[in-house]
């Protein structure tokens, strides 16, 4: 029972953001072993281990390497106690060659001038010490990103890292580079050293892991060995057994599809497939929701068919009209309206007035202005009447929005968007942030929408808002549609398994990893 | 006669290389702090106080070397004046900068006046110009030799500078923390390197040669100050290091190109009426097509991703479609 | 609702007076070392720069000359950087237009009212020419307008001293200079003893339009809102593009404007120096007045007070070298922009105050 990592009742809030991150959190990690951490984005696993790096200072707890206290000011003393991390975004100096990058800030030297072939002589040897091949010299800017990893996970070793945390090494890298990193970290874990493995996806968990750690909204639920649970049991944990809101909701009036896309392929911000050829129809008068882990293509999704983002194949098309090419604003005029995800940097502009904010979309209509000169009293009108259709508190025409509440900011982003009687409403995390009574309106009001003929696309990580505000729900994985289904039909745990990549075919439970997760599609 | 076409050349030259000089200077400073992530507007205003404190310690110390090593001093300190303002307080950059080219343009001329007797231009005859030195085998070369040989010693200072900021930057710990500071300051700083510290030190190093470039014009020919002596030369230099993509060789022929044009403008204005500054506009209209190209060039390798991209996945959704 | 006024009038009124003080105290240290007291230094400046003995000898009226082209760029840099670009090429816009307007006005023929203004929408077309250079090239190649106005001013300025010198040389004088511009485009001055004219009420009606431009219209509106909140702007649906690449030319135009003011105003030709950093001051004067147009104007006047005071109260009554004006401008946008100094200090001055405020006095029970 050799613990080299012991993190007890670490609590860590971030008033700027008004998030408890970490709630008394106790996290254990063994001697040579690999320890997956598992949680959805904003889990706080993240934020763990930022700490047990030293790059955030918890607001209470402690930590214990080795079975010693330690305090870890700055990532310097991490280094120092033997951890090293592989972030997400790697640190790496793309005009430096492979050793450049793992020397950095250890570079052999004699009085500041470099040893190069030293340099390069060292690298070789770690490389092959780890059975991780690389080229010294290579530059590292021109490297894959598999490559790339590998040189970061070797500046760890370099610096003789005991504890080693990968945060979601997985999200950037194809299946086989995933398989060739989960034998390297297997290597890694019998020659002694711990491995802690973040991640949220399930399978590579039951594929690499020893033992598993689940995280929640900020909270540690359990941690189990891995011949203790399996996909089914994971995903349980980690989106929670909570009582399922019980909306009351008329049956659904269908009309004309009003949404549909076409094997659409759109790229992620690093290059790589984010949506591969999904295809879904949304009618009027219906809500179809989108679940899913965060990071498997939401964003890209919602991006691409709102306008914010370049379609790389397939099409998008609104009331039949092909509106592929479109820009935002003739998207929003063909009747499209979307709830952003980021309220506050996208939805909204904190530094303007509660009209600015509500004209945006707007303003070139002939009601709001004329002549090019903007109509203020009408503007003025139209925001007292969101304010009182919509209930937002604390909020008048000509003054600033930055004192506003979420809950409250987020009837702003609402009431505007459903002002004009949209045909489509984009709704991606709507609820996020929000306290109780907020979460409540929201849903009614995406609910009336519905019952007055608009059709709703719902993105959302929250499962339980996915199953009570939507007709149709269909799962997003690894940006596929991993099934989809009528929302009478489907329970909670078969959707918990589809998000995290598993089957839901009888006997596959994940110890055997399928090539393609299966589609359970429903006519 | 045709000895008088060699001297042409070779005087245009030597013209060329003294006034590429301070040019340079500035612009390897310049250099240094962009490879640390840092854009330094003020090299007019270091170069500026480098002029003054260099005469004014030449004249009070009775010798201009002694007042090039002082004028050296005095834009180091402000250097790391900048630095502090820049990195405790977060001043924003480019008003730092405005603010502090300003502020040297004007006060010079007030501690000239003030202290120097009311006068726009202040000179004093016991101020020696900084000697020339032969180098002892080179000028013996034929032609190359009066090229290389017989400057002062700022100039050979630039050459030595531009070897040793190339050595620094590519053979040293320092030069190669300089440039990950600059390139991916998030990589050093998880690496433990001292982010600011590196990034005083760029200042502090750009400070001085600027204010060395700046003595260069006040002692290193002339012997006297004046209003807005530097008269832009900072700016060219800036140019000179956004035209050099930074990097310390192409920087210095960077520098000497701009140098040897305002020694061939001149040249062309008194013996034809082709005018100055259209040979001096050259280098400027060179340095903005630079930029474009880079930006162009950074354009065309999106689009070129974008489109491997798109066929890759088409090749995918047609298999899955087949399926 | 009171807090959000209360931090909006301390960042926009406080910090600027602060940092005026600021300045003003720094730079007496100068004054003292000039032999004077500050304090009849700063009088003798202040008095002179805004004072009016006659019609025919008024000293405020060459402040609110000087003020013009500042009032001018000082705009020009305002329009920029609310569309979100830290242009800093009114210098070269200037000069451009001075030199369009300074050719125009003898190169044809014009009735007398038809003539400047005709010059004058020359001037700006081409300073807005000029200033869509740099906003093109950022927002369709994302090259940095920092640099590409540097550079740019710098090819204009060439290129202006190559035309005085050439082929536009009136004569053969040691400052070079054009030909001065004909009668019927000159822009006389109101009154006599100075250059002050219609070019002052100009930059006022300048200023009242760019205001209006920019809280009332759509296209004002299109352009803040791609300032502050780009991601915003593009979410809504506004043209964000166009908007800032519009936002340079219209930055370029106003330029253009200053440059025509002071060539058919104030020079009646153009000559060497003739900016003599007028584009930079104008930049200056919008940092320091919070990139606000009125903001702006205001400041504008102050320091071209700042710099007449010193030239004429000053150096003539205390003989402290004008200069000082320049460096007391130099010390305010430095702590204008270190404000940091101020909110660090005084968050903590506020701190003790209420902790002082809480203290029970002496017998009370706690």
């Amino acid at each position: 029972m050799d613990l080299a990592v012991e993190m007890r009742k670490i609590h860590k809030y971030f008033p700027s953001s008004d998030v408890t991150a970490n709630r008394a959190v106790d996290f254990s990690a063994r001697r040579g072993e690999v320890h997956a951490l598992v949680g959805e984005n904003g889990a706080g696993k993240t934020t763990l281990m930022n700490i047990l790096y030293g790059l955030i200072q918890p607001d209470h707890g402690e930590i214990l390497i080795e079975g010693q206290p330690a305090r870890i000011g700055h990532p310097d003393d991490a280094i120092r106690l033997g951890i090293g991390m592989v972030h997400q975004h790697f640190k790496l100096v793309p005009s430096f060659s492979v050793a450049e990058n793992i020397m950095l800030g250890m570079e052999p030297h004699t009085a500041g001038v470099l040893r190069r072939r030293d340099e390069v002589e060292s690298v070789r040897r770690l490389a092959e010490r780890f059975g991780l091949p690389v080229d010294p010299t290579l530059r590292v800017g021109e490297l894959p990103v598999g490559i790339q990893q590998r040189v970061e996970i070797l500046k760890a070793l370099q610096r003789e890292a005991r504890i080693l945390v990968l945060d979601e090494p997985t999200a950037v890298l194809t299946p086989q580079e995933a398989r060739d990193l989960f034998t390297v970290v297997r290597q890694l874990a019998q020659g002694g050293r711990t491995v802690i493995f973040i991640t949220h996806k399930l399978l590579e968990v039951m594929q690499v892991a020893d033992r598993v750690s689940v995280m929640r909204k900020g909270e540690m639920v359990g941690t189990k060995t891995i011949q203790e649970t399996d996909i089914r049991d994971m995903a349980r944990m980690m989106v929670g057994r909570e009582v399922l809101l019980q909306i009351e909701k008329p049956p659904a009036q269908l009309g004309e599809s009003v949404l549909q896309v076409k094997n659409l392929v759109v790229a992620s911000s690093s290059g790589l497939p984010a949506i591969l050829n999904v295809s879904l129809v949304v009618r009027a008068g219906e809500i179809y929701g989108i679940a899913g882990v965060n990071g498997n293509g939401q964003t890209e999704l919602v991006e691409a068919i709102t306008g914010m983002r370049p379609i790389e194949g397939g099409s998008v098309l609104l009331n039949g009209i092909d509106i592929s090419r479109f820009s935002v604003g003739a998207r929003r005029r063909a009747g499209m309206a979307h709830i952003p995800e980021d309220r506050l940097e996208v939805g909204l502009n904190l530094r303007a007035s509660l009209d600015e904010n509500l004209v945006v979309s707007r303003y070139r209509l002939p009601e709001f202005s004329r002549f090019g000169f903007l109509l203020r009293s009408r503007i003025h009108q139209f925001s007292q009447d969101i304010i009182r259709d919509f209930s937002v508190a604390a909020a008048k025409p000509g003054e600033g929005i930055s004192t506003l509440s979420g809950g409250n900011l987020q009837k702003v982003v609402v009431g505007r968007e459903l002002a004009g009687k949209p045909d489509l409403i984009v709704a991606n995390q709507p609820t996020r942030g929000l306290d109780v009574g907020s979460i409540e309106f929201v849903h009614q009001t995406l609910l009336q929408a519905r019952s007055q003929g608009a059709a709703v696309l719902l993105v959302s990580v929250e499962l339980d808002e996915v199953m009570s505000l939507s007709d149709r729900i269909a799962v997003l994985f690894r940006g596929q549609i991993a099934g989809e289904m009528h929302a009478g039909e489907a329970t909670e745990e078969e959707l918990g398994i589809l998000m995290a990549g598993g089957s839901l075919l009888e006997g596959a439970d994940g110890r055997d990893a399928p090539a393609h997760p299966e589609k359970g599609q429903v006519a | 006669m045709h000895g008088l076409g060699e001297l042409f050349t070779t005087d245009l030259i030597r013209s060329g290389v003294r006034l590429g000089t301070p040019i340079i200077l500035a612009a390897l400073g310049g250099a240094l702090c962009h490879r640390a992530g840092v854009l330094n507007l003020a090299l007019e205003g270091k170069m500026l106080l480098g002029s003054f404190v260099g005469i004014l310690a030449a004249f009070y110390l009775g010798s201009s070397t002694l007042g090039t090593v002082v004028a050296g001093l005095a834009g180091g300190l402000l250097g790391a004046l900048f630095a502090f303002l820049y990195l405790r307080y977060q001043v924003n950059l480019i008003i730092l900068a405005i603010a502090i080219n300003l502020f040297i343009g004007e006060m010079t001329v007030f501690f000239m006046r003030t202290f120097l007797g009311d006068v726009g231009t202040w000179s004093d005859p016991s101020i020696q110009q900084l000697p020339d030195i032969p180098l002892p085998v080179i000028d013996r070369i034929p032609v190359l030799g009066r090229m290389l040989s017989g400057y002062n010693i700022i100039v050979y200072f630039s050459w030595a500078a531009a070897l040793a900021m190339y050595f620094v930057l590519f053979h040293t710990r320092f030069g190669r923390h300089v440039r990950a500071v600059g390139e991916n300051q998030q990589a050093a700083e998880a690496v433990g390197i001292n982010v600011p510290r590196v990034k005083v030190f760029a200042l502090v190093i750009s400070g001085v040669l600027c204010g060395i470039g700046g003595a260069f014009l006040s002692v290193g020919h002339l012997t006297l100050f004046t209003r807005n002596m530097t008269n832009g030369r900072g700016w060219i230099g800036l140019t000179a290091a956004l035209f050099g993509q930074n990097h310390p060789f192409a920087v210095f022929f960077a520098g000497a190109f701009f140098g040897l044009a305002d020694a061939f403008a001149v040249r062309l204005q008194t013996t034809t009426d082709v005018p100055p500054s259209l040979v001096q506009f050259i280098p400027q209209v060179l340095t903005l097509l630079a930029l474009i190209l880079v930006a162009l060039r950074v354009q065309a390798r999106v689009a070129l991703a974008r489109r491997a991209f798109r066929r890759r996945a088409q090749r995918e959704v047609a298999a899955q479609e087949a399926l | 609702m009171k807090a959000q006024l209360r931090s909006r009038l301390f960042d926009q009124v406080v910090i600027p007076i602060l940092a005026i003080i600021s300045g003003l105290l720094v730079a007496s240290v100068f004054v003292w070392m000039a032999g004077t007291n500050p304090l009849t230094a700063y009088a003798d400046m202040f008095s002179t720069a805004f004072s009016c003995e006659a019609f025919e000898r008024c000293d405020l009226f060459t402040t609110l000359q000087l003020a013009t082209p500042l009032m001018l760029t000082g705009l020009s840099a305002v329009v920029a950087f609310r569309s979100g670009l830290f242009s800093l090429g009114q210098e070269g816009q200037l000069m451009l237009g001075g030199m369009m307007a300074a050719w125009l006005g003898y190169a044809v023929q014009l009735p007398p009212v038809i003539h400047p203004l005709f010059a004058i929408a020359a001037a700006m077309l081409i300073g807005g020419l000029y200033g869509l250079i740099p906003g093109i090239l950022k927002i369709k190649l994302g090259v940095n307008e920092i640099i590409s106005t540097i550079v740019l001013n710098n090819i204009a300025n060439l290129f202006v001293t190559y035309l005085i010198n050439f082929p536009l040389r009136a004569d053969q004088s040691t400052t070079a200079h054009s030909h001065p511009i004909l009668d019927t485009a000159r822009m006389l001055p109101l009154a006599p003893g100075s250059k002050f004219g219609i070019g002052f009420f100009i930059a006022i009606l300048a200023t009242l339009v760019v205001t209006l431009y920019l809280w009332r219209t759509s296209p004002g509106y299109e352009e803040r809102m791609s300032g502050q909140a780009p991601f915003f702007a593009r979410f809504g649906g506004v043209p964000h593009e166009g908007a800032a690449i519009r936002g340079m030319f219209l930055s370029g135009t106003l330029a253009g404007l200053a440059g025509a003011i002071q060539a058919l105003g104030v020079h009646y030709r153009m000559l060497i120096g003739f900016s003599g950093g007028l584009g930079f001051d104008g930049l200056t004067a919008a940092i320091l007045g919070q990139v606000h147009p009125v903001g702006t104007a205001v400041v504008a006047v102050f320091f071209a007070g700042l710099r007449q005071g010193a030239q004429v109260g000053l150096q003539f009554s205390s003989r402290v070298p004008r200069e000082l004006g320049g460096g007391i401008i130099a010390l305010m946008i430095l702590f204008v922009a270190a404000d940091q100094i101020y909110r660090a200090n005084l968050d903590r001055l506020s701190s003790l105050w209420n902790r002082l405020r809480r203290r029970p006095a002496v017998g009370e029970a706690a």
